[in-house]
């Protein structure tokens, strides 16, 4: 179901999800950055902006996410599960990213499913912004997650100039627009079709980043990335873990124990498989004590055919997030090219 | 969700982020691309820096110690005992003295320094990093003058020619490392000069093999060769070019130096990256003026998009330096025996100034009675340790102002608890003199207070006192003429900072000093030399070991070797029929060790080296030298 929504009356509708809920949306701190951040009025987000390096994960899977309290009571610990039952609207947020959360949603409503961060997702409306104009380093369209979406969004707006094309694409996205359902029409079929027509505009906008997954991933599934390759793409990796931290589709954690006077609180942390110690055992040994094993460990789970039988997607939405942020060089679209040729820097 | 934009607080890089809190508790940190520094790039340490505020032993009462317990006190009691008690050492004669601190803000450490000087009325001030950096410095002011002309982290990435002698960049600083890895991918030359063939080195176009603390005969030899081959920059510094020349005549110059001599000087921008070394300091001070020389007879020093920049460890190295806590050296980095200088603090504090120079870190902890500590654990950081804090548990009066509970804090007579750097306004200057604010992301704990505010209420019972943190960094504009108008600077800048001016390139000196190499340490005797790693031990740390996530590397190494371990080299290994964990019994000049080793592929035959965080464990072989002579034996 398509509605369209007049610019002007933009203002009003993030006005009733404000008192509905908690709003995540980009916003322009004094420093120039864009973060996604909870806005207090409909002023403050911003609608033409390139897609912050921070993503919006922060608010499914948070950099410290409580998630129990534990209270010694006696002989006995109480152990209370901490709800975040917030309801919030993600507004704002680019098609790459929409993607990310659907993806670690997947992940998370695997056997055993993970309450905590379900009941996050669950009270989650993820609006996104179609991507008229695509990013200059994202590659959204090798990995099926933009510029525009058919699915794994709420609702999708689309510029139109004067007015949004609003796609439903979920209970949670119907409920978003009755928050003020006086503020939508029906959209029209010309406005349908100039979607139709952005969308294919913006597929032949991309920028020089590509990513050709499917041979790499033939060579990774059977093995045939060659040590060597590897350890001397190692070499090009200064360890910072950013490309783990920043990645829509990551969720690998550590969990420890805060003390608040008296009262534990276990949290889980964002973590990284690139750090040494993610997967030091307390015996002192490491299955993955060089940088080429953990490497080799991050992109077999990325592209591999195993996983992406598993998870029915590769773990990458395009969203271009590793270029920017790898301390060394060693970015998704450099390693799989490196795979796929079987060789780096030469 | 609150986001905070302020400095990264652990090497001097000077990276910005955000810090992030919810319901006043620090959560994350989010990156920012619009920072001149880290451009949406973060290294581990980054990506981690809410941790420890957030995770550690954090000091939330003033205590006193009484009965041989720190009992909880109020802030006025507190303070109160602390002046009485530093009153009636001072009033029988007895030292006294202040520790500041790179890893605490400018303001905090320029109050330690006026409360030193203008306060205690003693030139005993100096922070515990500096005894390890101050060669390096003071070779480069040799020539300089001051500080180097630097080059920006961002520009490294753009160097034709990167000049790196080095502990470990890619460990120690990240952010240039990043640019260096950039510049390479580029087609830049990488040159990297040192004992270890690390990360960068193997990434080097060049990598110069030099033995520990005597890295300076391989520039020397660059040097010579750039003068035989007649590529100095003549118009850049007028110098006694055949005395220089008579002096490195008998420097070794080999095929690979000869190469790097014709990059460096061939090149339009090239980096000269020095990190201190292990050597001892006479040696290291030449060995980095050396250094300083060769980036200024080629022009380096002098051109757009080129530079020098020391490796310093600590966040606020540099501002440390800059705001005077050092023993010999006020305000503005000036020598304390510069008349003019001298007459400048002395006027704005209104105060005399004692004149001779005060004692050194090291010295300082083993004869003073009475001494005041911010923000540090000076036993983590001194080459000795184990005898640092010895003399430190002998301290009739130790204050120690921290936000966390470090070996030193534990000791401590009176312990002021202080805002982390999460938590404080105030600034902080990194490696290539840029001055950055801090900002308030969350309250201090309890009832610590901002480091400014504790030391500026202790200054205002001895001299002076401040009303806000601004107050302080306008003061510091007079008193170190450098950061003049910074505080104004930073209120329209806003993120970036205030970029210090360069040292004026005109006032360059290179003279000839004689290039005496390291005399053949080894003997048959002792065939193999043992060096203490120069890298910084950031695991003892607060910063690094309240983090969960930052801790663990080296949490693990420490229970895996609880006795420490020394590396050496494979070949070394076997001829000795060592294998890695076993026992080596170590012998020099100075006495024995027994000590696990540790094999390593990267280090050459004839050399072992101890990481600096097991120092303590070869230190009846090491002695006070940063490297020795060792027989090698298996027990």
């Amino acid at each position: 179901m398509a509605f369209a929504i007049e610019k002007r009356a933009v203002t009003k509708w993030l006005e009733k999800l404000l008192e509905a809920g908690e709003v995540v949306a980009p916003v322009r701190t004094p420093c120039g950055d864009v973060l996604f951040s909870t806005v207090r009025s409909a002023e403050q987000v911003v609608w033409d902006f390139p897609n912050p390096l921070h993503p919006p994960k922060e608010f499914v899977l948070p950099q410290t996410d409580p998630i129990v309290k534990i209270r010694r009571n006696g002989q006995h610990h109480e152990v209370e599960a901490v709800h975040d039952g917030t309801r919030r609207f993600l507004f704002n947020a680019r098609s790459c990213d929409a993607r990310g959360i659907a993806f670690l949603t997947r992940m998370h409503e695997m056997e055993p499913a993970d309450a905590s961060y379900l009941r996050r997702s669950g009270n989650l409306t993820v609006i996104n912004l179609a991507c008229v104009t695509p990013c200059p380093l994202g590659f959204c369209i090798c990995t099926d997650s933009g510029p525009f979406l058919s699915d794994s969004y709420d609702a999708q707006l689309t510029d139109l100039g004067k007015s949004y094309l609003v796609e439903v694409g979920s209970a949670k996205g119907e409920a978003a627009v009755a928050e003020a359902p006086s503020l939508f029409r029906k959209a029209t079929e010309d406005e349908v079709s100039r979607r139709k027509n952005l969308e294919v505009a913006a597929r032949n906008h991309f920028g020089e980043e590509t990513c050709h997954f499917a041979s790499a991933m033939r060579r990774i599934s059977t093995g045939r990335v060659p040590d060597a390759l590897w350890e001397k793409m190692g070499d090009w990796c200064l360890e910072c873990g950013g490309c783990n931290l920043v990645c829509p589709t990551c969720y690998c954690f550590s969990v420890k124990d805060l003390d608040r006077d008296g009262t534990w609180i276990r949290c889980r942390l964002r973590d990284s498989c690139q750090y040494a110690a993610f997967t030091l055992e307390a015996s002192g040994h490491n299955p993955r004590a060089q940088r080429k094993d953990r490497m080799k460990r991050r992109f077999f789970h990325k592209v591999s055919a195993q996983y992406y039988t598993r998870d029915g997607a590769v773990g990458c939405v395009g969203c271009g997030r590793c270029i920017k942020v790898c301390l060394g060089t060693t970015d998704m679209p450099a390693v799989v090219a490196a795979i796929r040729k079987g060789k780096w820097h030469e | 969700m609150v986001t905070v934009p302020t400095a990264c607080p652990f090497c001097s890089c000077g990276c910005g982020f955000y810090l992030l809190a919810r319901e006043g508790q620090l959560v994350g940190v989010a990156p920012s691309e619009t920072h001149p520094v880290s451009e949406g790039r973060l290294c581990a340490r980054g990506w981690s820096a809410h941790e420890a505020a957030l995770w550690g032993d954090r000091l939330r009462h003033p205590l006193l110690q009484r009965n041989g317990k720190q009992e909880s006190v109020s802030w006025d009691e507190a303070l109160d005992h602390v002046t009485a008690r530093l009153k009636e050492l001072m009033n029988a004669g007895k030292p006294v003295g202040v520790l500041g601190s790179s890893r605490a803000t400018n303001e905090e450490n320029y109050l330690a320094g006026r409360l030193a000087r203008a306060g205690l009325q003693t030139n005993n001030v100096d922070f515990s990093y500096y005894p390890i950096c101050r060669p390096l410095l003071e070779g480069i002011a040799e020539v300089c003058g001051k500080h180097a002309p630097s080059i920006r982290l961002h520009d490294i990435a753009s160097s034709q020619v990167i000049l790196l002698t080095e502990g470990n960049l890619a460990e120690t600083h990240p952010r240039a490392a990043s640019s260096v890895l950039k510049a390479v991918e580029k087609g830049a030359h990488l040159i990297t000069v040192g004992y270890r063939k690390t990360q960068m080195a193997r990434l080097a176009s060049l990598h110069l093999q030099a033995t520990p603390g005597n890295e300076g005969e391989v520039i020397n030899g660059i040097l010579a060769a750039v003068l035989d081959l007649g590529l100095q920059d003549r118009t850049s510094v007028p110098i006694g070019y055949d005395a220089l020349r008579r002096d490195l005549e008998t420097v070794n110059r080999t095929e690979e130096v000869r190469q790097a001599a014709e990059w460096i000087a061939r090149a339009e921008r090239a980096a000269f990256l020095i990190a201190p070394s292990c050597g001892q300091g006479d040696q290291s001070r030449k060995d980095a003026a050396a250094f300083a020389k060769l980036a200024a007879i080629t022009g380096h020093l002098d051109k757009p998009g080129s530079g020098l920049l020391p490796l310093l460890a600590r966040s606020n190295v540099r501002g440390a330096c800059d705001m005077g806590v050092v023993p010999d050296r006020l305000p503005g980095y000036d020598p304390l025996d510069d008349a003019r200088s001298r007459e400048r603090v002395q006027d704005l504090w209104g105060k005399k100034l004692p004149p001779a120079p005060g004692l050194s870190a090291e010295s300082l902890l083993q004869s003073v009675s009475g001494l005041i500590v911010v923000a540090d654990d000076p036993p983590s950081v001194v080459p000795m340790g184990q005898r640092a804090m010895a003399a430190m548990e002998r301290i009739e009066f130790l204050v120690v102002l921290d936000a966390f509970l470090t070996p030193t804090a534990r000791i401590a007579h009176a312990l002021l608890p202080i805002a982390s750097l999460a938590e404080t306004e105030g600034t902080v200057t990194n490696m290539e003199g840029r001055v950055q604010r801090l900002r308030v992301a969350t309250n201090p704990p309890g009832e610590a207070r901002t480091g400014w505010q504790v030391l500026a209420e202790l200054c205002g019972r001895f001299t002076a006192s401040y009303r806000s943190a601004s107050d302080v960094l306008r003061e510091i504009g007079q008193a170190a003429p450098g950061y003049a108008g910074v505080e104004q600077r930073l209120t329209e800048d806003g993120w970036g900072g205030a970029l210090l001016k360069d040292f004026d390139r005109a006032k360059l000196v290179v003279q000839p000093t004689r290039t005496t190499g390291l005399a053949a340490l080894t003997s048959v005797e002792r065939p193999y030399l043992l060096a203490r790693d120069a890298a910084f031990d950031w695991g003892h740390d607060p910063l690094v070991s309240f983090s969960p996530t930052l801790r663990r590397d080296y949490q693990s190494e420490r229970k895996l070797f609880p006795n420490g371990f020394v590396e050496i080299g494979k070949a070394d290994a076997d001829a000795l029929k060592l294998s890695g964990g076993r026992q080596a019994k170590l012998t020099s000049v100075h006495g024995e060790a027994m000590v696990p080793v540790l094999v390593r592929t990267d280090l050459k035959p004839g050399l072992l080296v101890v990481p600096y965080t097991f120092r303590d464990r070869v230190s009846n072989v090491l002695g006070s030298n940063g490297v020795t002579a060792v027989k090698v034996e298996r027990p």
